[in-house]
């Protein structure tokens, strides 16, 4: 280039050289290849450490920088249809009085401690008067060995223009959402509910049925009728079946409201098995609630809270009976009405609701598939899934490198030819192949599976008080005397450890980025579970750590057992599949 | 211990019955319509869409649902009664058939009458996941896997009519069969023991290929005419090997052709649906000719191209491919990156059905993730064939020495 | 497949297969008329398009409607004005007061109480009848109105295809061979609406746009009964202006380009002017939005026959939709 540019036709030369240079080089191809080949690849290994730890350690500080909204933006509405707060609303005094005189009547059907019956009659007919079709539906859940029975009450409203193929769902269960906590009877969401139908049931613009359901229950109710309602069987569940049915239940909201007058709604969405929502029906009620009604919406029942998000995906249980409707493809969440001092009661609680349905009335397809990835840090703030999906994903990416390498490295030995000099052995050290014990660390990985599923399967709510700590000790000792069979090392073969670990975190790796798509929180919880645990675990025999490892891979049966009581309620009644997931995959002792 | 419970005798009853099991515990229900073990030309349904029709005396190829051969139908309505169970047991029993086939296989390229790894094949075929749901989807790829294997068995113990009378039954059934044809008349001519270490130039006398492609000819044209004899009228053709090449019906499934077709604009898809076709053509000279002295290595990669790029496939097509690599220890130390071929395998064993679910039941995904799901199991399916090519010919340059580095040109 | 049918739409409806062949004598004409301006024309056509479907798409159908009731009111009869509406808004299920659509929040005018003729709702079929069909002839001024979901250079129809620029450009051009118009006002309502003016080569067009480009164009009100916005910011000015004119009006179109205010709409209207031979402020509103009867002066001597225009003769009674019946 200093030269200035060269003549025309030299170049033109200069050119056709290069590319020829380029086809057929002077020296040996092939062995230049080979010998960048061998560089690139021992760069690679030389950096390999380095990039492991990079990996691991910008994958756990990602997940503890998910909650900060620097990484999130602010909630926006995707799909044109939806319009929220468009609409002037007409609920009015006059039916906050007719929510308030329900409420009276239920408030004296509690005090008596009417039975579900009674109290399913007494909502059957004021549907009834209301000018609904409305029924009842009986149902039993046998688990275990106790029978959970109740009786649901609902109600369909036509559309009265349309033709009544899809439908929206305004829910209550009687017992308000509870974590673990006395139960509490949710007597004003009922109320709404029966007001809601009575005064919505006059307005001529439904282009979808209303279906009005009052369930027993916390989540049962709600499990029951909708099993009915789509035609799923469920072993444990006797059920009637539905008197009147409508179309396509497109979306549905629940109302959880017992305190006298709130002063923010809450918004509940995790479903079963970690599914969300989509999130233009969540950003669409925040607005209206805001805007319509007058009410500042926040997450949960206090504060943003991502850990309580995790808390409700991971495990898969769903956060109020609205998760009961997203396995059938039915977007829902929970209005929940944050307990205080005022301002707020029936008249802001109706409005919304009404503007909220109005909204979901207005929707022509099914919400954008883009929109089912989040994680909400606070009701207006989001995570999309690019800002949350890497950490999970470095972190196995960094457990997939790390078992690559040990992968690599059993294959060699390092042996100390003979030689003559000793005072230079390391020089004299050759790297020789060997055999890799393949099958037999898929037999053992197979085995502690097939163990995984043994324990789980002989859990159930019966039964798991007196065998959790019989399950632990079985699962304590296995690996112990599996140690005595193990054969004796050649130094021909990888010691199956080596292998047995590579092939673990290789394994480990593949399902933690599978289910971060599934269910972001649970891939999160097995990346913290199993990343660091298994990265560093060796085959010696130190006294700390084997019952370290004990523990995280069976501690749960001890330890935890309101959650394992959770799970496996969970898994008998409502089929979430965290418990058998978390006793199968996790089990991956040594 | 090891050596009485890997016995060919032991493990096929047992894993037979397993999947008899199976099938009584409910899982042919779950998996009848899961449409990465069905297509809509190996689904039960269908076929029993067409039995019923054919039974009642209505054209079962007038409409556009029955995608099954006449002969299927004949079979299943005078021989055999359709009932699901003795469906499952039939199903069952063709995986039973297809293992020992593969068993014979290998003994027959051994040159033994039995040997320690008997078992070890069968038990490979029988509990791949790819081999085993199909069957209990009750999906026909099982049926076309036991033809297959029973083609390639005739042939390795040079039985050529049966062996080509099982291949012209299966290239019925599924046309891309054909490809395969060129392969197994070489393991007729020569013999189907491993060669792949000592590679020469093949020698056969050539006048030999002429009858037995008439041979092959001939039973194709049996089973057509009696076919459309079934059938009443040659309707049945488009209806069933057009379907191969037309791709009528856009069904999801575990392939690559579904969503392309998908997303064609229709003044292109002829163009497309001609090269998509052809394009498995041109595996087929290449392999003989540079698998000449071991044909039989030249038919298990057709297997694997044909199982990853076929129109219609289920799991089991790969699965086949996957399972065939048992009878090839010998390449094993040769194979290039079997743990990434393994691992991206695992993924897409996992991917495929998970992004299914997102898709279709929980309403949370679009097609395009199903579709990628289907690109990583296309990976994983080249990166075994090209596993296998390479290790095929990197046998024959022996074992690594220091200071040598083996390349590729 | 899929740019041909979308070409079909506008072309049938815009060319017609009627050819008439006149004696003109412009200069006669000309002479006549010069007191009411300098344009040439002696009949008048409008094409309004509302290209959205869907409840939530409501202002598009009311700005063509609207439209639809001013031009008609100006005197421009339904056997000329085409009338494109990608869905009925009135019938919809969500549609608190079935069969009414209003372009105003108040809900004071309902624009589909009259009588309202929609000659086009889906696609067409090749075997549309005559009263559907651009007639229009040399000495024809064209109004067409196009408004809708729309970007640089093209316009979303139906949420499923798009007609852009260059097709617009290229029908107007096949018009102007055929001698199927005198001058067209092409007016659209859409985001980014002057590039689809841009592309236009054809004589004697006037072009104005709601928006630059890079630009969106805003709804100015909606309904709190409804639920959606009721009319385009754009489309209010332009009608805001002409509630104002009447049949004799001699307001041009320079005042009307003059009556729009940016800040008001939230974008800047375009107008492209370089086309068209006339200047505007001697280009009277009523020469595009009015149906002036204007008639050709015949020499009488040579001719006894006098031509009236024969479109009102060829009518044929019109696709009426009768909200109270059809919804």
């Amino acid at each position: 280039m200093d030269e200035g540019p060269p003549p025309a036709g030299r170049s033109w030369k200069n050119t056709l050289q290069k590319l020829r240079g380029r086809f057929k080089p002077e020296k040996n191809a092939a062995e230049v290849r080979v010998r960048r080949r061998r560089a690139m690849i021992q760069k690679l290994h030389q950096r390999l450490p380095f990039l492991k730890v990079l990996l691991f350690l910008v994958g756990y500080l990602w997940m503890v920088a998910i909650p900060y909204p620097d990484l999130g933006r602010t909630t926006y509405i995707d799909e044109n249809a939806l319009q929220p707060a468009q609409v002037s609303t007409y609920w009015d005094w006059a039916d906050v009085h007719n929510a308030d005189r329900y409420l009276d009547d239920l408030e004296r059907l509690g005090d008596r401690n009417a039975s579900s019956a009674e109290l399913s009659e007494f909502v059957k007919t004021e549907f009834q008067k209301s000018g609904l079709p409305a029924a009842t539906q009986k149902y039993t859940f046998s688990v275990g060995s106790t029978n959970v029975t109740g009786v649901n009450a609902y109600a369909v409203s036509s559309s009265p223009r349309a033709s009544g193929n899809e439908a929206i769902v305004i829910s209550a269960s009687w017992i308000r959402r509870h974590e673990g906590g006395p139960t509490e009877l949710n007597l004003r969401g009922v109320s709404a509910i029966l007001a809601l139908a009575k005064y919505l049931k006059g307005h001529s613009m439904w282009a979808k049925d209303l279906v009005f359901v009052v369930s027993d229950g916390y989540l049962d109710g709600m499990q029951a009728w909708l099993g009915s309602y789509h035609g799923s069987k469920q072993n444990n569940l006797q059920a009637e079946e539905l008197l009147y049915a409508s179309g396509v239940i497109w979306n549905a909201l629940s109302i959880d409201y017992a305190c006298h007058s709130f002063s923010h709604l809450g918004v509940f969405h995790e479903g079963l098995n970690g599914r969300l929502p989509n999130q233009d029906l969540i950003n669409s009620f925040e607005r209206i609630s805001r805007f319509t009604g007058g009410v500042p919406v926040v997450l949960y029942d206090h504060a943003k809270n991502v850990v309580r998000h995790v808390g409700y995906q991971g495990p898969g249980r769903p956060s109020g009976i609205h998760g009961l409707f997203h396995p059938y493809r039915i977007d829902a969440f929970t209005i929940y009405a944050v307990c205080a001092q005022g301002p707020h009661g029936f008249h802001a609680l109706g409005r919304v609701v009404e503007s909220t349905l109005r909204t979901m009335n207005n929707l022509l397809e099914r919400l954008h598939a883009s929109f089912f990835f989040y994680i909400l840090t606070d009701a207006t703030y989001f995570n999309k899934i690019g800002s949350y999906l890497p950490s999970a994903i470095l972190v196995s990416v960094g457990m997939m490198f790390h078992g690559l390498d040990i992968w690599v490295m059993s294959g060699w030995r390092l042996e100390e030819q003979p030689s003559e000099k000793v005072s230079s052995s390391s020089q004299e050290r050759g790297w020789v192949s060997r055999q890799r014990p393949v099958l037999h660390a898929l037999t053992i990985m197979m085995a502690t599976h097939i163990l995984g599923a043994l324990v789980f399967g002989s859990l159930s709510l019966d039964n798991w008080q007196t065998l959790a700590p019989i399950l632990f000790a079985v699962v304590a000792v296995v690996p112990l005397a599996a140690l005595l069979l193990r054969s004796r090392h050649h130094s021909e073969t990888a010691p199956v450890s080596t292998v047995l670990k590579a092939l673990n975190l290789c394994f480990a790796s593949t399902i933690i980025s599978v289910i971060s798509v599934l269910n972001f929180s649970l891939a999160l919880l097995l990346a913290i579970a199993l990343g660091i645990p298994l990265a560093i675990s060796t085959p010696s025999s130190r006294l700390v750590q084997y019952p370290a490892y004990i523990l995280l891979a069976a501690g749960w049966l001890l330890f935890l057992p309101e959650q394992t009581q959770s799970a496996l309620w969970n898994w008998e009644v409502l089929s979430v599949w965290f418990a058998p997931v978390a006793a199968v995959v996790t089990l991956l002792p040594m | 211990m090891s050596s009485t419970l890997l016995q060919v005798g032991v493990v096929i009853p047992a894993l037979t019955a397993l999947r008899l099991g199976a099938h009584l515990a409910g899982a042919s229900e779950l998996l009848l319509h899961d449409q990465q073990l069905t297509t809509p030309l190996t689904s039960y349904s269908q076929l029993q869409e067409g039995l019923y029709l054919f039974n009642h005396g209505i054209d079962p190829y007038n409409g556009g649902t029955v995608r099954h051969s006449p002969l299927l139908l004949a079979l299943f309505s005078s021989i055999l009664p359709s009932s699901r169970d003795v469906a499952a047991t039939l199903w069952a029993l063709c995986d039973a058939i297809a293992a020992w086939a593969l068993v014979q296989t290998w003994r027959a390229r051994q040159n033994v009458s039995s040997s320690s790894r008997d078992g070890l094949v069968a038990a490979m075929y029988l509990l791949n996941p790819y081999i085993f749901l199909p069957t209990l989807a009750l999906s026909t790829s099982s049926l076309e896997n036991a033809l297959l294997l029973l083609a390639v068995m005739f042939a390795s113990q040079k039985k050529a009519a049966a062996s080509l009378l099982s291949l012209a039954f299966l290239s019925h059934l599924s046309p891309n069969a054909l490809l395969l044809l060129p392969p197994l008349v070489l393991i007729l001519l020569t013999n189907p023991h491993s060669h792949l270490a000592s590679p020469q130039k093949i020698s056969f006398n050539a006048k030999k290929v002429a009858p037995l492609a008439a041979e092959f000819l001939l039973y194709t044209g049996v089973l057509t005419a009696a076919s459309t004899l079934v059938a009443g009228s040659w309707r049945w053709i488009p209806q069933t090997w057009g379907t191969w090449f037309t791709l009528p019906d856009l069904t999801p499934n575990v392939g690559l052709w579904w969503y392309f077709f998908t997303e064609m604009f229709d003044h292109f898809r002829s163009f497309f649906l001609v090269v998509f076709s052809i394009h498995l053509l041109i595996y087929v000279a290449p392999l003989c000719i540079k698998f000449q002295h071991d044909p039989l290595y030249a038919l298990f990669l057709l297997t694997g191209i044909i199982g990853a790029f076929k129109s219609y496939p289920t799991l089991a097509d790969p699965g086949l491919f996957l399972s065939m690599t048992s009878i090839f220890p010998e390449t094993f130390p040769y194979l290039r990156f079997p743990i990434v071929t393994s691992l991206l395998h695992l993924h897409s064993a996992l991917l495929l059905p998970l992004f299914h679910h997102l898709w279709l039941t929980q309403g949370t995904g679009n097609a395009n993730f199903y579709y990628a799901s289907t690109l990583v199991f296309a990976c994983s399916n080249g990166a075994a064939i090209l596993d296998a090519l390479w290790a095929g010919m990197r046998i024959a340059i022996g074992k690594d020495v220091d200071g040598y580095a083996v390349d590729q040109e | 497949m899929l740019p041909l049918t979308l070409f079909h739409y506008l072309l049938v409806a815009l060319l017609g297969t009627f050819v008439r062949s006149s004696a003109t004598q412009e200069d006669a004409a000309r002479q006549f008329f010069a007191r009411n301006g300098t344009s040439s024309h002696t009949n008048n056509w409008a094409v309004l398009v509302c290209t959205s479907r869907y409840w939530f798409n409501y202002r598009h159908m009311a700005n063509a409607l609207s439209m639809y009731r001013t031009i008609k009111r100006l005197g421009i009869p339904d056997s000329n004005i085409i009338l494109m509406l990608a869905d009925d808004a009135s019938c919809n299920a969500r549609n608190k007061f079935p069969g009414a659509v209003y372009a105003n929040p108040g809900k004071h005018l309902d624009l589909y109480g009259e009588n309202v003729e929609v000659d086009y709702r889906g696609r067409v079929e090749p075997s549309v009848s005559r009263s559907k069909r651009l007639l229009s002839d040399e000495n024809s001024n064209i109004f067409i109105f196009m408004t809708g979901h729309g970007g640089n250079d093209f316009l979303k129809f139906q949420d499923n295809e798009e007609i852009s620029s260059h097709d617009i450009a290229d029908a107007f051009e096949q018009m102007y061979q055929k001698k199927r118009y005198n001058e067209i006002f092409f007016m659209v309502d859409t985001c980014q609406a002057n590039s689809l003016y841009s592309q236009l080569y054809s004589p004697n067009i006037l072009a104005t746009g709601s928006s630059k480009v890079g630009e969106n164009s805003y709804s100015h009100s909606s309904d709190k009964d409804l639920g959606v916005a009721v009319i385009d910011a754009y489309t209010h000015s332009v009608l805001e202006f002409l509630e104002g004119i009447n049949k004799t009006s001699h307001a041009t179109l320079q005042d009307l380009f003059g009556s729009i205010d940016p800040a008001k709409i939230n974008s800047h209207p375009g107008v492209r002017s370089d086309l068209f031979q006339r200047p505007l402020d001697n280009t009277l509103i009523t020469d595009f939005f009015g149906g002036v009867s204007q008639v050709e002066v015949a020499d009488v001597a040579a001719d006894d026959e006098l031509e009236a225009e024969p479109e009102q003769q060829a009518f044929i009674p019109p696709h009426r939709q009768d909200p109270l019946l059809s919804c």
